[in-house]
């Protein structure tokens, strides 16, 4: 009977937790009552299969890993805010300005923002896993770009084919574009970083020849710098098709992308070739011995990292752009590291690190807009944010100490008044998390 | 209890606990360490050493209990309060930096400032004149990468007399050495004493304890079972108060059969090692069903290119590799897996175990492929937790789940974990190195115990150890390696420590 009920919400939480993502990035930020009703319903169905301490274990767990991020992005906000009031800004209203920019007024930017840092977040993370750093992701993007703008404009063909054939083509780029830095690490051993760094230099450097190649109408002031708009039977469909308060430019890149998180995340886990590249991520030496081709694993997790990056691009090109321009530093490549980093290369964290990088972005841009406080110093908090996390590792060995630092803290602002207890439980959660019952 | 005016212990405890979130790994620990003292600290992997010695130097805070240096009561938040008290730890994996130089190495984090610029050369001149009050002979100007594990474990106690240290810790130092490096260390150790420096050392080897100190401390699962002069015990009586039963060191062996066709057979292998030179010369050997052959001869004569060779991690220069009657010279690790060959390598840590790895997908490591883990490229997490569960039961795998990671677990327990994996595979030829370097008695038994149960199911067995204890215990035959070639080859009841000793020393034939 229990087993039953537990079998039931597996099936009804993700019911109503998909409808309600949609509806929020939409915009409609009532989705947000059926996330938290499928998290109710997927918590009961624990505590009815494994018992209540059980459910209670699974949230401690999960408030116990967030705390770590939460402490840093509040302890990153607080460094803003010191820099703010010593440089002359007003924290109140620059932060109001950007939260209010971020999660509200311009949320829909924020996830527009979020979607392709999101692709090549997790292609950055994928490379990581396998013990790899495909710090090119940038070049991978652009190839994506170049896919879907010269299937786009090369040929007539209805959506339902044309978007998934960019989505491969995209894909069968961005892996060739480190196929050959694969090969190399593999024969020679020369190092992802230099190799796929060159191609994304050459290849961002040669998007303009790519731009003329893809012809255009040259009387338009924008030719020599993007190409025509791709037909709209490759555009990704929009939010506004069948919720009519989204924002008209909002298109499902991001479910796609979130999608391609949980993807990867089963890839990982639950694939042989996943549990292959972990391994061999972790200790190629052991892998090897146990029989693993540490070189074909290697190669693999470069090119599908490459395919991923690529679908960023094909993304932007197809839901957003609707053309190629020429790189002026979007920087998506590059910010998908700091994404994965933050997420410690967790696929599904990625969502929620780059939906945070996107609305700082979307954020800061409304905060410099409507208040004096410049843009620069949600750089600076980002940067901030970066260095903290991962600087963890640093601190979870000073554990002790540093609790001792947090309940201090903790203990004044409740001399205050305020309610900043919390403080004092997440230090002393993350020094004991470094501990390990070895002897 | 102690006489007015006598000085109190460097280095006390009084009743210390510590408790992580499900496990008490001390419980209610009192010791006390005296001026010049060498007190040895026994017991077995996981009963509790590592954890009460890192309460000692700061790493953990004790639950409850204290800590006293002279009579007085201190407490300690970091490593850095024990070493401003005059403690000095020396881990078990080094802490060193490999590219700088010893000098370097030693000053790190203590480094003698003027004007924000460090005097190196008055640094080395102290580092010198160290070395040379207590005989710990090492170039101060070396590359620590250039030096081998006996003197990184000088620096390492250098670093620590560097900084003034009157008690030093030293956690398993005997684990990484060579049989002349340990008696090296122990003569340093003994001189260490004689000037004054009090020293606690952590081990589960009998031999040390007797050799060394003049008191030990036995810890059993966390707590003190026992304290004992050195002079007034024996390694029965330490073994016994460390398992908490009696031991039986010597396992009995069935007489060894008439000698059917080898299962694994050499013939002239030569392969070079990592640095291109020659290290195997035209080794042949053959294992034969149920028969353990034991590769004896001092580390670095091959043994480590004889194992990636027979594993194929590596390929022969010359000469040829038959599985049966297969010609198998130029075959994947894979296949040869595959084929029916196991494989427990020497070190557990680098190519045993992915360390971050849960106990359930280290367990799965090479059965990702087929089923019932593996199915058509998925992987099956529930038979993956059965396969963990079964082998955890039937294997006494210790750890607090199948989902706790590979690096949590005790010396011992990672060694059971890599037997379950490789001995549950049923092969037909297993490869043996170095199977309980470091482990404490009670796991070296239950290793031995394990291997002579696959050779009575009728598993060739090619055992490498540098212990040539270990090799009596176990192998019918005996095949002495030195500098790559097979020297000498005997039954093990054909010959002795004695003669097996000289071949290993000296290499050729002796002199009637």
């Amino acid at each position: 009977m229990s087993m039953k009920a537990g079998r039931i919400t597996r099936i009804v939480a993700p019911l109503l937790a998909i409808p309600g993502t949609i509806l929020y990035l939409a915009s409609y930020f009532r989705g947000a009552w059926l996330l938290l009703a499928a998290f109710a319903i997927y918590l009961a169905g624990r505590a009815a299969d494994l018992g209540v301490p059980a459910a209670a274990e699974v949230v401690r767990r999960s408030l116990r890993r967030a705390a770590m991020p939460v402490a840093g992005i509040v302890a990153a906000l607080l460094i803003g805010a010191i820099i703010m009031v010593s440089t002359g800004y007003d924290p109140f209203t620059s932060y109001g300005a950007l939260f209010y920019g971020g999660l509200v007024r311009g949320w829909s930017v924020s996830v527009l923002n979020a979607t392709p840092l999101l692709f090549t977040g997790l292609a950055v993370a994928f490379a990581f896993q396998g013990g790899l750093f495909n710090i090119g992701a940038q070049g991978q993007y652009t190839i994506g770009v170049v896919a879907a703008a010269w299937i786009g404009l090369g040929m007539r063909l209805p959506g339902h084919i044309g978007i998934p054939l960019v989505f491969l083509v995209a894909a069968l780029f961005g892996a060739a574009l480190n196929a050959l830095p694969a090969l190399l690490k593999v024969r020679t051993g020369a190092h992802e970083v230099v190799t796929t760094m060159m191609f994304a230099y050459a290849v961002t450097t040669l998007s303009p020849m790519f731009i003329r190649a893809f012809g255009g109408d040259p009387s338009t002031s924008m030719h020599p710098y993007a190409t025509d708009q791709i037909p709209a039977s490759f555009w990704l469909p929009l939010f506004k098709d069948f919720l009519p308060k989204a924002n008209y430019r909002l298109h499902v890149g991001i479910l796609l992308a979130i999608g391609a998180a949980f993807l990867v995340r089963f890839v990982l886990l639950r694939t042989g070739l996943g549990y292959k590249v972990r391994a061999v991520g972790h200790n190629p030496v052991a892998a090897r011995t146990q029989g693993i081709s540490v070189g074909w694993i290697t190669a693999a997790s470069l090119l599908l990292s490459g395919a991923l990056a690529a679908a960023a691009g094909a993304t932007q090109a197809l839901g957003l752009d609707h053309r190629m321009y020429q790189d002026l530093g979007s920087g998506y490549g590059w910010n998908g590291i700091s994404v994965a980093l933050l997420a410690r290369n967790d696929p599904v964290a990625i969502i929620f690190t780059s939906l945070l990088w996107g609305l700082l972005d979307s954020g800061g841009q409304f905060m410099a807009r409507t208040t004096r406080t410049p843009n620069s110093i949600i750089e600076i908090v980002k940067a901030i944010l970066l260095f903290l996390l991962l600087a963890e590792v640093i601190y979870r060995k000073a554990g002790s100490s540093f609790g001792a630092l947090f309940a201090g803290l903790a203990a004044r602002m409740k001399a205050f008044g305020d309610s900043g207890g919390g403080g004092g439980q997440r230090g002393r959660g993350g020094g004991s998390g470094g501990e390990e019952a070895g002897a | 209890m102690r006489a007015m005016g006598e000085a109190p212990p460097v280095l006390e405890t009084r009743g210390i606990t510590k408790r992580f979130e499900r496990v008490v790994a001390n419980r209610d620990i009192s010791i006390r360490l005296e001026k010049g003292e060498i007190v040895a600290l026994l017991g077995e992997n996981g009963a509790g050493k590592s954890t009460l010695m890192n309460v000692l130097f700061g790493l953990y805070r004790p639950t409850s209990g204290s800590i006293l240096i002279d009579g007085a009561v201190v407490s300690f938040d970091s490593p850095r309060d024990a070493i401003a008290r005059g403690l000095g730890m020396v881990h078990q994996h080094f802490m060193l930096v490999p590219t700088l130089t010893v000098t370097q190495n030693i000053i790190l984090g203590d480094e003698p400032v003027r004007l924000g610029h460090v005097l190196y050369r008055r640094a080395r001149c102290r580092v010198v004149e160290l070395s040379e009050r207590y005989g710990l002979v090492v170039d101060p100007d070396a590359r620590l990468e250039d030096l081998s594990v006996g003197l990184q474990q000088r620096v390492e106690i250098l670093k620590a007399l560097y900084r003034d240290a009157r008690a030093l810790i030293l956690d398993e130092p005997t684990a990484v050495l060579t049989p002349a490096e340990v008696e090296e260390l122990f003569a340093v150790l003994g001189r260490l004493s004689e000037a004054g420096t009090s020293i606690i050392i952590i081990t589960h080897k009998l031999e040390e304890v007797m050799a060394l100190s003049s008191r030990v401390y036995v810890l059993r699962r966390g707590e003190l079972a026992g304290e004992r002069r050195t002079s007034e015990t024996d390694a029965a009586e330490l073994a016994n108060l460390m398992v908490g039963r009696a031991v039986v060191l010597e396992v009995e062996r069935a007489t060894p059969a008439p000698a059917p066709p080898p299962i694994l057979r050499l013939r002239d292998i030569s392969a070079r090692n990592r640095r291109g030179l020659p290290a195997l010369r035209g080794a042949s050997l053959a294992v034969g069903p149920g028969e353990i052959l034991g590769i004896a001869g001092v580390e670095g004569n091959g043994q480590t290119e004889l194992c990636e060779v027979v594993v194929g991690l590596s390929l022969p220069d010359s000469g040829a590799l038959f599985y049966g009657e297969r010609n198998i010279s130029k075959w994947s690790p894979r296949r040869r897996m595959d084929a029916g060959m196991g494989y427990v390598p020497q070190d557990r840590r680098g190519s045993g175990l992915v360390l971050p790895f849960s106990v359930e997908e280290n367990l799965a490591l090479g059965r990702s492929d087929r089923p019932p883990i593996g199915r058509h490229g998925f992987i099956d997490r529930r038979a993956m937790r059965k396969q963990a569960v079964d082998l955890m039961e039937s294997y006494d795998i210790r750890s607090s789940g199948p989902e706790a990671a590979a690096s949590t677990l005790s010396g011992g327990n990672q060694q059971k974990l890599i037997l379950a994996r490789e001995f549950s595979r049923d092969p037909t030829f297993l490869l043996v190195a170095q199977p309980t370097r470091g482990l404490d008695v009670g796991a070296i038994e239950y290793v031995y115990r394990r291997i002579l149960e696959l050779k009575r199911k009728g598993v060739a067995i090619l055992l490498v150890s540098m212990e040539l204890e270990e090799i009596f215990a176990l192998a019918d035959r005996i095949a002495v390696l030195h500098s790559g070639e097979v020297v000498f080859e005997a039954t093990a009841a054909a010959t002795d420590a004695v003669s097996i000793g000289q071949y290993m020393i000296r290499g050729g034939r002796m002199a009637p």
